[in-house]
């Protein structure tokens, strides 16, 4: 009998975990559709660095081609990186530098440079890549207009190697399930960034116009990610061809 | 000759500016770059010898202040580079040079690409040596990185989304007496994507040096840690490179390569090369050692490199050691520093 009880405990057990999982996932699909609005997408994206006194720092320009099946290709168009790309293939980095012939295959860790790594512009969205637990209703924010409305809190982590951050703790709106902030951790459980995400329409959003990163762990600088433009694109395949893009073709 | 390269040059800009007026597809850009070398004489070796002897036999070493401006344009199938350079010795001799670095028809149909002219194609998966660098056969670990000077071929490439072969004809026109880098030859290489690896495969066959095949492959392992390794046998020599890369959180990091070069001199054929390096905001330090176990001998270089939006200032200086007999002490120089300042527009 006791066997018995152990055993319907456990597979009840099994089986809320299993809906909530599912649960976590279908909140985050819902999620993603605020910054991925289509499989196939070409988006025009402009980065603005702030020091932490608030002086400007640089300011950077991308576009990204951001595909299904976790495939992005980053063409840098600013006149300091001009001619570079970044191309990710699922778990799977290269760096092609205008001046050189050859792709170079980078690691996970030489992704993550900069203020917003490669990572911040490339990826958007998290389905893929995370699975997480129900925290439970919070206040969206401590402080200001947010704090009073309320938010579904999720703790993801890494499903996959490669990602940029290997935990987020992620507030999203508890009706329309729009991103509202994330607490981003690297490998270490150290926590890197805090992120705000902007929307179109508060009262009303359709879309992430703006993701505003704030430094915790070296120079306390602010990256605002602002998502210019998007429309429905899928690209050919071989311009997801490492050695296709070294011979830097017109990619318009 | 400088007249002609810069008129043709010339022509072909304006051609690509006026293709521009009617369509607006041509994209022009380019850099200039001020820089300073300067060089300490070796006290040894046969150069300060034949110096020590009678001196002025020979031309010391000396310091060359250079200003060299690159000009880039591409458009309606057509790709070019031209390079202009002043260079003034401490001497006091001065010269003026210009020369075309790439200038090549490119033309797309479907997965097929097609191009003719001279055109830089690199290829192998090293850093300080490449076994597999079929093409270019290029100068590598030199003191300032500057744009390439392509070579004449002729080249059919074929792009699926993991797949790539490339067929190339270089040096096409040139005698079958032509060696090294000029020699007429016929090369293809084949890229696989697998996953976390990049496989290559390679065969040459020149026009008097014979054929060789080579393989590579570039594998990331883990997170941080990058490996790649080549080799290359047939046409009478042998080579083989295996490397690393391990880059860490806070962006040190440190690549690791030993390679056997079997066309180089007997002293020179084992090699171990380590650079260490560190990218914080925009400012990149950076050591590297080359190290030839066979006689000792070593080159160590410190640099320090500072990235703005359009400026680039690096600076370094590089010195030759180890016991008297080593090769590398047998050279005309035993120290260089540089400056250099770049300005993209």
């Amino acid at each position: 009998m006791k066997t018995f009880r152990f055993t319907l405990a456990a597979a009840t057990a099994l089986i809320a975990l299993a809906a909530q999982a599912q649960d976590v996932a279908a909140l985050l699909k819902a999620t993603d559709k605020y910054r991925m609005s289509a499989d196939n997408l070409q988006v025009e994206t402009q980065i603005n660095v702030v020091n932490a006194d608030g002086t400007p720092d640089k300011e950077r320009r991308y576009k990204v081609f951001a595909q299904a099946k976790r495939q992005s290709l980053v063409l840098m168009q600013s006149p300091a990186e001009a001619g570079q790309k970044v191309l990710m293939l699922g778990d799977d980095f290269w760096l092609l530098m205008p001046n050189s012939q050859r792709p170079l295959r980078i690691t996970p860790m030489q992704k993550l440079l900069g203020d917003a790594s490669t990572g911040d512009v490339a990826t958007m969205s998290w389905a893929e890549d995370y699975t997480g637990k129900l925290v439970g209703e919070e206040p969206c924010d401590d402080s200001g207009a947010a704090a009073k409305q309320t938010c579904v809190h999720l703790s993801l982590s890494a499903s996959r190697k490669g990602v940029t951050y290997q935990r987020i703790e992620l507030w999203i709106g508890k009706s329309r399930n729009e991103p509202v902030r994330a607490d981003l951790y690297v490998l270490s459980d150290k926590l890197a960034k805090q992120a705000r995400f902007v929307m179109d329409k508060p009262s009303a959003p359709t879309m992430v116009t703006e993701m505003v990163l704030s430094d915790q762990v070296s120079n306390h600088k602010t990256t605002h990610v602002r998502y210019l433009s998007r429309k429905e694109r899928q690209v050919p395949p071989e311009w997801l061809n490492p050695m296709f893009l070294v011979r830097n073709p017109p990619l318009e | 000759m400088h007249r002609i390269i810069v008129g043709a040059a010339a022509l072909l800009f304006a051609a690509l500016g006026w293709a521009q007026t009617e369509t607006g597809a041509t994209q022009f850009g380019g850099q200039a770059r001020l820089q300073w070398i300067g060089q300490q004489a070796s006290g040894s070796g046969p150069l300060a010898q034949a110096n020590a002897l009678q001196g002025g036999i020979v031309d010391l070493p000396v310091g060359t202040a250079l200003l060299e401006t690159e000009l880039r344009a591409s458009g309606h199938g057509l790709s070019s580079v031209l390079t202009l350079q002043q260079q003034r010795s401490d001497g006091g001799a001065s010269q003026s040079r210009a020369w075309v670095n790439e200038l090549y028809a490119a033309h797309g149909a479907g997965a097929w690409q097609f191009s003719a002219g001279k055109k830089i194609v690199a290829w192998d998966v090293g850093y300080g040596f490449r076994p597999n660098d079929m093409i270019q056969q290029e100068q590598r670990r030199t003191l300032l990185s500057s744009t390439l000077e392509g070579r004449p071929l002729l080249m059919a490439e074929h792009f699926d989304a993991s797949t790539a072969w490339s067929w190339v004809w270089v040096n096409p026109t040139a005698s079958n007496d032509a060696s090294g880098a000029a020699e007429p030859a016929l090369a293809l290489r084949l890229y696989q994507r697998d996953g976390a690896v990049d496989w290559h495969g390679f065969a040459r066959i020149g026009a008097h040096s014979g054929a060789s095949v080579g393989a590579a492959a570039s594998w990331v392992a883990s997170d941080a840690l990058e490996l790649h390794g080549s080799l290359r046998t047939g046409a009478g020599l042998q080579k083989l490179l295996l490397g690393g890369t391990w880059t860490d959180q806070n962006q040190l990091s440190l690549l690791t390569e030993a390679w056997w070069d079997g066309s180089a001199i007997s002293m020179l054929r084992r090699n171990l090369y380590l650079r260490l390096s560190w990218q914080h905001d925009a400012w990149q330090p950076a050591l590297d050692m080359l190290y030839t176990p066979a006689d000792q001998g070593r080159i160590l270089t410190a640099s320090l490199t500072w990235q703005g939006d359009r400026v680039q200032v690096q600076g370094g200086l590089r010195s030759y050691g180890g016991p008297a007999n080593a090769v590398l002490m047998q050279l005309p120089v035993s120290a260089m520093a540089y400056i250099a300042g770049t300005w993209t527009f």
